[in-house]
């Protein structure tokens, strides 16, 4: 047996050892493969898109390349250091530092290329989908058809080969040899029950208190220079939640005989105030990582129902057309009859309905006064709620929400009457919220017909022509009012769908690029987890086992481990939600736009893959657990 | 109180091996019983047969006229952490909790009262003079002090049969002549039915009776006389009868 060979026998029969480092390398791998396809596909690179679009593509992958690199070393040492044993008893038949070294970069090259060769091949497998997800995603003309993408193979090749040189020559370096005994004793030694000082404890809560209570404290332009401190009075927070406020908690609950000598609680605690150590660490990169995904996915989404849910909101009508006062009566005409032409050639089947917008004069500016029966006509075609005047009533319609008007500022217009050209004056009674009915943001009135008749000359007209399109008809839309916006322009148009449809081009692939990274840094998130739990698996198996033997019925097994499992992926993951809402909460303050739905979605679905990931994880640990108890 | 009818154990593997063949024992109520025989005779198998942990292959194993082995997986649990105490050679006491805690470990799991366990706690810790060391936890202790711990821990439910695996194998001389005395005079005083396995003939020199398999049968038994040494010598005696003394190089020790 040469050096070699014995090097590759120790990974080959010893694959279970190795297998949670290969995997979480071949997944690293098979991310950034998988980002490559996209990123290279030709539809690209044959100009099918933006200049900034490609930079950010860049960016996004040197992104994922720099975390892969964290992500292996990670891995990397984490596996070196359950391995401590196996060292000592190497070198204790007189293995020489520099024979480890040459060992740890072999192993590691192995494994590296077998996860480079594999995680490609495996993302050649899910290339298409991938290439299918995108294609959704991104509101692009062409199709993503699937290629051979040999540039994606050599870039994934040579960086990753590149990554795992330089990660073993690395390693292999700062494998510091300790003394000899430290090595052969290191599962035994003790590492000591971390202590926690209250005053930190108490520390860790204030700045997470100041933090969230600053967050969401601030309101507009505040938002952006708070955050920055925010963050980092947060980030320092969450810490010392971890290394100090838990630790501090379980001291407190294995104080308690009350609770600590309450049935498995005693199995459970004990192990868990001493993994604290080792678990602070984890779950303060863990919940910092989930946060940062939640952030990042919640504000794009975030920031994209607020510029297309806006605008559908403020523009219920499929076209508008509305005259200015420099373009004369033909002008509007020729234009209109342009829009019907082109509805019509698209087979677009709706209603349309014409209003002369009246403004009148006031001391602070013009204001709408519209008449009843122009109101519920429009109304009539969106299905919105009619309104019944009498006579001598008038109605105020609210400022819409997307008007930043103090609310002290909403019911301006209802203390001041409409005066009629004869001077009387009408007092408006109602003040109805604002439906986008017609064309105008600011508070208007409506007053009945015959008071709409006895109103004096209106000092501006605006012609508004709108069309409703029957449902279901998107895709005509979309090409109808492309080809309208090309022929009469966009300044007195607004064609809903199309501008949506030209929001979501420039928005999708930013928006799919902030997701594969914020999956990318969840996922990995949740291998961090795994590694966790995985290192303790040994450890676990012989506790299970002696207290088996005094007697440990399944269902107490499970419970235990349920709840160690449970307590290892929630705790930093509920942590992270709670920032991650914050965080919403503040961004929805910025823009002053309602993000609950929104920040609910995301987080509800991060919050779902977690107990998915949970269950599946636990399933195996118990069994693993079991086995080794039992048979 | 414990009946062993009979019983075999075959382990099933490429190569069936066959650990214990027809083996009849009997141990009456509050006797101090001591299994002996050299490596790979069987002895820890009989243990296990005894300790449910191992089922047998035929025969019957009979606690108090009652076979432990017809229940379940869980009521087997609960019928170990009420009925029976374990002290075993690599102690298995949990290095993350403290003496005391360990010693009421089996209590904990049965949901007793704090109260009550406290004070089962401190009775037996005053009995096993380990009072000064409850609150250590159990790197801070030596060997014969954890020894000592993991017998209050078998012993804190009084059980009908306490079963102890080479309790003295990781011990040096004075501190296996300490747990012994200890557990003989558990045995005289609490009235405790003890099994015993062991390669120590000092050890098994406390006991009351001492049988000896080979091979997986049994080979012979020697009663306790009036005196300890006299004991000590028929055993030295039987052994190199047997052919194998306890300082036997032995490959594995199943």
């Amino acid at each position: 047996m040469t050096f070699r060979q014995f090097a590759l026998n120790n990974v080959i029969r010893n694959k279970r050892l190795y297998a949670a480092y290969f995997l979480s390398s071949l997944f690293t791998v098979m991310v950034f493969f998988t980002f490559a396809i996209f990123a290279f596909h030709p539809a690209f690179f044959n100009g099918g898109i933006r200049a900034e679009v490609l930079y950010g593509m860049a960016v996004a992958g040197g992104i994922i390349y720099v975390f892969s690199f964290f992500f292996v070393l990670y891995s990397m040492s984490s596996f070196l250091q359950s391995r401590k044993k196996e060292f000592g008893l190497l070198m204790m038949q007189g293995m020489s530092t520099r024979q480890i070294r040459l060992m740890v970069f072999m192993e590691n090259m192995l494994i590296g290329l077998f996860a480079t060769l594999i995680g490609v091949l495996l993302g050649l497998v899910f290339a298409k989908a991938i290439l299918l997800l995108a294609e959704n995603a991104l509101v692009i003309d062409e199709t993503l058809n699937f290629y051979f993408p040999l540039w994606a193979i050599l870039v994934t090749f040579v960086s990753f080969i590149g990554l795992f040189l330089f990660i073993s020559l690395f390693v292999s370096f700062i494998l510091r040899t300790r003394k000899l005994v430290d090595l052969i004793k290191a599962d035994k030694q003790s590492k000591g029950e971390p202590k926690a000082s209250v005053i930190l404890a108490i520390l860790a809560v204030a700045l997470l208190v100041a933090g969230y209570a600053t967050a969401l404290y601030v309101k507009g332009q505040m938002v952006v220079m708070a955050m920055l401190p925010v963050i980092i009075v947060v980030t320092i927070g969450t810490y010392l939640l971890f290394t100090q406020v838990s630790v501090y908690l379980i001291r407190r609950l294995k104080g308690s005989k009350g609770i600590f000598w309450r049935k498995t609680n005693m199995v459970l605690f004990s192990d868990l105030s001493f993994r604290m150590k080792d678990n602070a660490r984890t779950f303060f990169m863990v919940a910092i990582i989930s946060t940062v995904a939640f952030s990042a996915i919640g504000s794009l989404y975030g920031f994209q129902s607020y510029l297309t849910g806006g605008l559908k909101e403020a523009n219920p009508f499929s076209f508008m057309y509305a005259s200015s006062e420099d373009n004369k009566e033909n002008d509007m005409e020729e234009d209109v009859r342009a829009i019907e032409e082109k509805m019509d050639e698209y087979d677009i089947e709706g209603e349309s309905g014409q209003v002369d917008l009246t403004y009148f004069n006031r001391n602070d500016g013009e204001v709408l006064i519209t008449s009843e029966s122009d109101y519920n006509r429009f109304a009539d075609m969106l299905g919105e709620r009619k309104v019944n005047l009498d006579n001598d009533e008038a109605i105020v319609i609210g400022d819409s929400n997307r008007v930043l008007a103090p609310q002290s500022e909403k019911d301006r217009l209802m203390d001041s009457p409409v005066e009629l050209a004869d001077g009387t004056t009408i007092q408006p009674d109602r003040l109805l919220e604002s439906s986008h009915v017609l064309p105008e943001m600011y508070s208007y009135y409506i007053v009945s017909d015959t008071a709409y008749e006895r109103l004096p000359e209106p000092d501006t007209v605006e012609t508004s022509t709108a069309w409703m399109a029957d449902k279901g008809q998107e895709d005509a839309l979309i090409q109808a009012g492309e080809a309208i916006f090309n022929e009469i322009g966009g300044y007195n148009l607004v064609a809903v769908d199309y501008s949506l449809y030209q929001i979501n081009k420039v928005y999708g692939p930013i928006l799919f690029i902030g997701l594969f990274i914020g999956i990318v840094f969840f996922v990995s998130a949740g291998s961090f987890l795994y590694f966790r739990l995985y290192s303790d698996l040994d450890q676990d198996k012989d506790k299970f086992k002696s207290i088996a033997k005094m007697g440990l019925t399944d269902n107490e097994l499970k419970k235990v481990i349920n709840r160690q499992t449970a307590l290892l992926f929630f705790t930093p993951i509920v942590v992270a939600l709670v920032h991650g809402a914050v965080a919403l909460t503040a961004l929805s303050h910025l823009f002053d736009y309602n993000l609950v739905n929104e920040a609910a979605l995301v987080l509800g679905t991060f919050a779902v893959i977690q107990i998915v990931y949970f269950a599946i994880v636990r399933y195996f640990y118990t069994k693993q657990i079991k086995r080794s108890v039992y048979y | 109180m414990l009946q062993v009818k009979n019983v075999s154990k075959v382990y099933e593997g490429k190569v069936a091996y066959r650990a214990l063949s027809n083996v009849d024992l009997g141990i009456e109520k509050g006797e101090f019983a001591a299994i002996m025989g050299p490596s790979g005779s069987g002895k820890t198998t009989l243990l296990n047969m005894v300790a449910t942990i191992d089922e047998p292959t035929t025969g019957e194993v009979l606690i108090e006229d009652y076979n432990p082995h017809t229940l379940n997986r869980n009521e087997l649990a609960k019928f170990r952490r009420r009925e029976l105490g374990f002290v075993f050679q690599e102690f298995n006491l949990l290095h993350t909790l403290t003496v005391e805690e360990n010693m009421v470990l089996p209590l904990t799991l049965d949901g007793k009262r704090v109260k009550e366990m406290k004070e089962k706690a401190e009775e037996i810790a005053e009995k096993l003079s380990i009072s000064g060391i409850m609150s250590k936890r159990i790197h801070e202790i030596s060997g014969g002090q954890a020894q000592r711990a993991a017998i209050a821990r078998a012993m804190i439910h009084q059980p009908k049969l306490l079963l102890a695996d080479e309790p003295t194998g990781n011990l040096d001389s004075k501190s296996s002549k300490d747990v012994m005395g200890m557990l003989e005079t558990l045995n005289k005083k609490e009235d405790t039915t003890m099994m015993l396995v062991t390669h120590d003939p000092q050890a098994a020199s406390y006991a009351d009776r001492v049988i000896f398999i080979r091979d997986g049968r049994f080979y012979s038994e020697i009663h306790r006389g009036k005196s300890r040494q006299t004991f000590f010598q028929s055993i030295i005696d039987t052994l190199s009868l047997m052919g194998g003394d306890d300082s036997d190089f032995s490959s594995v020790r199943p």
